[in-house]
């Protein structure tokens, strides 16, 4: 960067909203440039690849998927060092812009989506298809994040308060479960109540939700899911119930990961997943196929990558002294936790099959796109904490 | 950037930093006891279970629904049929392969050779994927295979379903048939919602296709814990992954009860005989097709379990296309039959009225030409009622001379739902041309000519139907002039016969005629089965009230000299086509019937005689009381015999539409009908 970065920064002031940080680099970045999230994403990233070409190697229709998910990755780098360019407050000032942008492709979807397996939630030109219902996780956590950002209230928020947060995770969510993507929805749900939780809430208030959810649930269960949903849900409880759907993936992806052993049967040779026991193993079962083939070696190392990378970017939240950074930071995070543990847990037989890709090493590229743009961002907050 | 007092609170958020990561180690702590639980404690049965396919998932079949007439007669059912499978792990696994083939090959009268060529061929697949061995397995061989089970594992009997139609092959185009879905239709199918799965089957054609989310119901599946030679487990134990038999019931497709009348197809088809053509007969009170019949047919039967590619080179080779729905899917001429359109024109339009008389010498001239009646001594005086009776070519000449233009008739023909598809819900239906002077324009690029108009007064020229068409048009008619969408299902009904959904009568237009154009129109039919001068008198039903109106298409221009000539005496292909479109009882018709016979020379003597058969069934059926034999016979004890004309004046009877000034190729080739031979298994 150059002699006049040193100038803008003076200007940019600190606490000094109006001014607008300038586009590029800055010199102090460059020195401090935190790496960190960027390696263990390529890292994620390149285990994805090499597991996917083995996830897909058989079926003769799915041989290119890999080339396609490159692509999408290329396609996120580029936006990331568009994203690094500028200052992360940018977001903040078009949050509710990207909020809305990605409501109307979410009513598009619904309106003129393109449908598969019963599901509509792709909207695009071709072969060029996108989810927007993937880009809301992002998106509604830009704007959480600058709600709670010019709020100061003290000693927890009340009802009142919430009113506003609740709607802008309940709209999206209301959108996604029609499509129907139930996994998505439940990723935002989770996601956003975990994030207040951690910003507090009043403790009467909080009681109140309680009461409230534990009323509402039941009440969703019966009205709002669709039948092969609340199958799902039963089959998990008893996989008697439907052996068909959910029990019979749960039974094969399980039998999978534990036939994977200590070392696993090597680089393409899980039979459970090659031999296509598995529906969708290369998308939201993706993991049984790394695990029945590296084994609990192979799985250890990678929750350890996984760990590293939740562990890498909550650290960026904690030591960021901005409120919307470490807020949207801390929402990116928790979002990454619940996909990941949720996906793990399902694939492993603990968790309802709900549809929830593994960041990074699922097949998708909306998810993809949408991990590799968090990242960036996270990027962003870890690199402009200097400025505070 | 930071507010004043968000110091505090970022301060406050960091102290919250340490239950992330508490709850971040309880979520990987969870993870990791899993993997422990399953790789390393479990790790062995799984591994096990992985290479042996212990788990196995057997398909039930859903029973396809079924399907009645309106009768609740069965007319498609579902009967069982058994195949050999082998799944090959199985049999390695015993090591006692040659054992067992040489055990199977005796039972089902296979030579060895033949079942280890088929084992041979399916090495390339997973070997836990059955191979069917042999379809349509004997009551017997299914007994010794069973008796015999032990001894030969792999070995499975697969419970399939054979789509039987009951009357085989009358009315197969529209109940249609089923085969196994292929590979290209997968995606396509996948891309809409639909799971199906290679070897399952799905409706091909006419109502099996149509109606195929309906009546397929939604396949079971039971998943079981097999050992290593794919027996299944019942003992409990401690090597188990499930607990017991998962099951999961199959559902059953819905049954359809259609508006026909099983009955009527058969006295139909009796009547048709080997001819060629199709019938449709509606019941101009709602649009319900009470019969649709296309001949030649096939035994939609044969395809159920994949047909056998001797029959269906057959099928494809013979030049009576008996593939083709030729209710729907053939255009014809409509020939005489379409003159009362040129009637009602004339009468609606106020160029002619029941006074009208014009004289029909046997020809006419126009501009430097001259035209002929079918009549070749003409008709002598007549007016709209006996032109339509005796069926005079000269009388619709002179009006068509008389309206503005074509467009004029075209109004009509449309109003009446000709040129147009009639919207009942079989796919390949095709619309029909009525010609105006626009399309032709557009069409053509040519302007229309004054002597195309008389053509299509007749019936000829551009002018294209079908027999669908034709029947609802004089169904319409007969009803005062509403038009119904013509339509084949009368309900929905569940497996156990509960009645889910009824179909209602559809109106999509009226024609807006005025009582007495229809009343004129109805005495000019009512000549043609009652008068002695009509050309369908031969075919009268005295008592029923029994109208219409015949008509004989020559296919081709014949040269003056041959006009005259005798069809019988012309090669097969060339012979006329033979109509007859009717309704009874006059007044307020309950069934319109119109039938096409290709090549069958008259209208009068082919066509009507299956139109009268299927009426007077109808009727008699419907009111035995007032159409019965002994209540027939009283009512008309007394009244005035008709004389009986000789068969020499009957001969002459033949309202041959002459082939004046037709275009050698009636359509540009866009408007063909596609001929679209469905390959069952493409």
């Amino acid at each position: 960067m150059t002699h006049s970065s040193m100038e803008s920064q003076t200007q940019s002031g600190f606490g000094d909203e109006s001014n607008i940080p300038r586009f590029g680099l800055y010199e102090e970045e460059l020195k401090k440039f935190d790496w960190n999230l960027l390696i263990l994403e390529i890292v994620l990233f390149g285990v994805g690849i090499w597991n996917l070409i083995s996830a897909t190697g058989v079926q003769d229709k799915s041989l290119g998927l890999y080339k396609s998910q490159l692509l999408w990755f290329g396609i996120g780098m580029a936006c990331t060092a568009l994203i690094l360019l500028v200052h992360y407050s940018t977001f903040s000032r078009l949050a509710y812009g990207i909020y809305f942008a990605n409501l109307v492709l979410l009513v598009i979807v619904l309106l003129i989506g393109k449908a598969s397996l019963g599901a509509k939630r792709w909207v695009g030109v071709g072969a060029f298809k996108i989810q927007p219902s993937e880009f809301m996780k992002l998106s509604m956590l830009i704007c959480l994040a600058k709600y709670f950002e010019s709020d100061r209230t003290v000693g927890g928020y009340t009802l009142k308060d919430l009113i506003l947060p609740f709607l802008l995770a309940a709209i999206p969510c209301t959108l996604i479960i029609l499509q129907p993507d139930l996994g998505t929805a439940m990723i935002i749900i989770l996601t956003a109540t975990s994030m207040l939780l951690f910003i507090k809430i009043h403790p009467q208030t909080l009681l109140l939700l309680g009461v409230c959810a534990a009323v509402a649930i039941p009440t969703a269960y019966k009205f709002a899911l669709k039948p092969y949903q609340r199958q799902r849900l039963i089959s998990f409880i008893d996989p008697m119930s439907d052996p068909k759907g959910s029990g019979y993936n749960s039974i094969q992806s399980k039998i999978a990961v534990g036939s994977g052993k200590l070392l696993g049967k090597g680089y393409r040779k899980g039979t459970q997943s090659q031999l296509n026991f598995l529906p969708e193993h290369h998308t939201d079962f993706i993991f049984s196929v790394f695990s029945e083939e590296h084994g609990f070696v192979g799985s250890v190392i990678l929750l350890a990558i996984y760990l590293a990378f939740i562990l890498s970017g909550l650290s960026v939240a904690h030591q960021s002294h901005d409120k919307f950074g470490l807020l949207l930071a801390l929402g990116i995070m928790l979002s990454f936790f619940w996909q990941i543990f949720i996906n793990l847990g399902m694939v492993m037989g603990m968790l309802p099959i709900v549809g929830v890709p593994l960041p990074f090493l699922s097949y998708g590229g909306s998810s993809l796109i949408t991990s590799v743009l968090s990242v960036a961002i996270l990027t962003n907050i870890a690199n402009k904490k200097f400025m505070f | 950037m930071a507010f004043l007092g968000q110091e505090e609170q970022i301060r406050e958020f960091q102290d919250r930093f340490r239950y992330l990561y508490a709850i971040l180690l309880v979520g990987i702590f969870f993870l990791l006891s899993r993997l422990i639980y399953l790789q390393i404690l479990n790790g062995d049965k799984m591994r096990r279970y992985s290479e042996e396919n212990r788990i196995r998932r057997i398909k039930i079949v859903a029973p396809r629904g079924m399907i009645f007439d309106r009768n609740h007669q069965l007319l498609i059912d579902n009967h069982p049929a058994f195949d050999l499978e082998i799944i090959p792990q199985y049999l390695k696994e015993s090591r006692q392969t040659k054992e067992v083939v040489a055990l199977l090959s005796k039972i089902v009268h296979m030579p060895e050779k033949e079942l280890f060529d088929l084992l041979e061929k399916a090495k390339n697949q997973p070997s836990f994927y059955p191979i069917k061995i042999k379809a349509d397995l004997t009551r017997d061989e299914v007994a010794e295979i069973e008796s015999w089970k032990l001894a030969m594992p792999g070995v499975q009997i697969q419970e399939e379903i054979k789509r039987t139609n009951i009357f085989r092959d009358i009315a197969s185009h529209l109940l249609g048939y089923i085969g196994e879905v292929n590979a290209t239709e997968l995606p396509k199918l996948f891309k809409l919602g639909y799971n199906y799965k290679l070897g399952d089957s799905i409706g091909k054609f006419g109502l099996e296709k149509e109606l195929e989310s309906i009546l397929r119901g939604a396949d079971g599946e039971r998943i079981v814990e097999v050992d290593a030679l794919g027996r299944i487990k019942l003992e409990k134990g401690k090597e188990r992954v499930l607990n017991g038999v998962l099951e999961k019931p199959a559902i059953p497709g819905k049954n359809l009860v259609l508006t026909i009348d099983q009955d009527l197809q058969l006295s139909a088809a009796e009547a048709f005989g080997d001819k060629i053509g199709a019938m449709v007969a509606i019941d101009p009170r709602s649009g319900q097709v009470l019969a649709m019949l296309s001949r030649p047919s096939f035994n939609s039967t044969e395809f159920s379990r994949g047909i056998p590619s001797s029959i269906w080179a057959q099928l494809l080779n013979n030049e009576n296309h008996p593939l083709r729905d030729k209710a729907i899917q053939d255009h014809y001429s409509p020939g005489s039959v379409f003159k009362i359109i040129t009637a009602i024109a004339g009468l609606e339009e106020g160029v002619i009225d029941e006074k009208t008389k014009f004289h029909c010498s046997g020809s006419m001239r126009v501009g430097n030409r001259v035209i002929h009646c079918w009549e070749k001594h003409g008709h002598g005086e007549v007016n709209v009622i006996s032109a339509i009776t005796e069926s005079c070519d000269i009388f619709f000449f002179k009006v068509a001379q008389k309206l503005k233009s074509v467009d004029d008739i075209a109004k009509w023909a449309m109003r009446l739902g000709l040129g147009k598809k009639t919207g009942i819900a079989l796919a390949r239906e095709i619309p029909g041309l009525i010609p105006t002077e626009e399309w032709k324009q557009k069409r053509l690029h040519q302007p229309w000519n004054a002597g195309e108009t008389l053509s299509v007064a007749i019936g000829q020229s551009f002018v294209l139907t079908t027999a669908i068409q034709l029947a609802n048009a004089y169904a319409a008619l007969g009803n005062g002039g509403t038009l119904y969408r013509p339509y084949v299902v009368k309900a929905l009904e569940s497996n156990e016969g509960q009645v889910i959904q009824e179909f209602k009568p559809e109106i999509v237009g009226q024609a807006n005629l005025s009582p007495k154009t229809i009343e004129l129109v109805k005495q000019g039919l009512w000549g043609v089965t009652n008068s002695p001068h009509g050309t369908g008198f031969r075919s009268r039903l005295p008592g029923m009230d029994f109208v219409g109106k015949t008509g004989t298409v020559q296919l081709f221009r014949i040269a003056a000299d041959k006009i005259y000539q005798r069809c019988e005496n012309m090669k097969f292909q060339d012979r006329h086509n033979g109509l007859f479109v009717g309704f009874a009882p006059a007044k307020n018709p309950v069934i319109a019937v119109a039938v096409i016979g290709e090549h069958v020379c008259h209208g009068a003597t082919a066509a009507a005689p299956i139109a009268r058969a299927v009426i007077k069934k109808y009727l008699e059926k419907l009111n035995p009381e007032l159409y019965g034999e002994k209540a027939l016979a009283a009512r008309l004890k007394g009244a005035q015999k008709i004389q009986e004309p000789t068969p020499a004046v009957i001969e002459e009877k033949e309202d041959i539409v002459p082939n004046e000034g037709i275009p050698a190729l009636a359509l540009p080739p866009t408007e063909t009908p596609k001929e679209d031979d469905d390959e069952p298994n493409d």
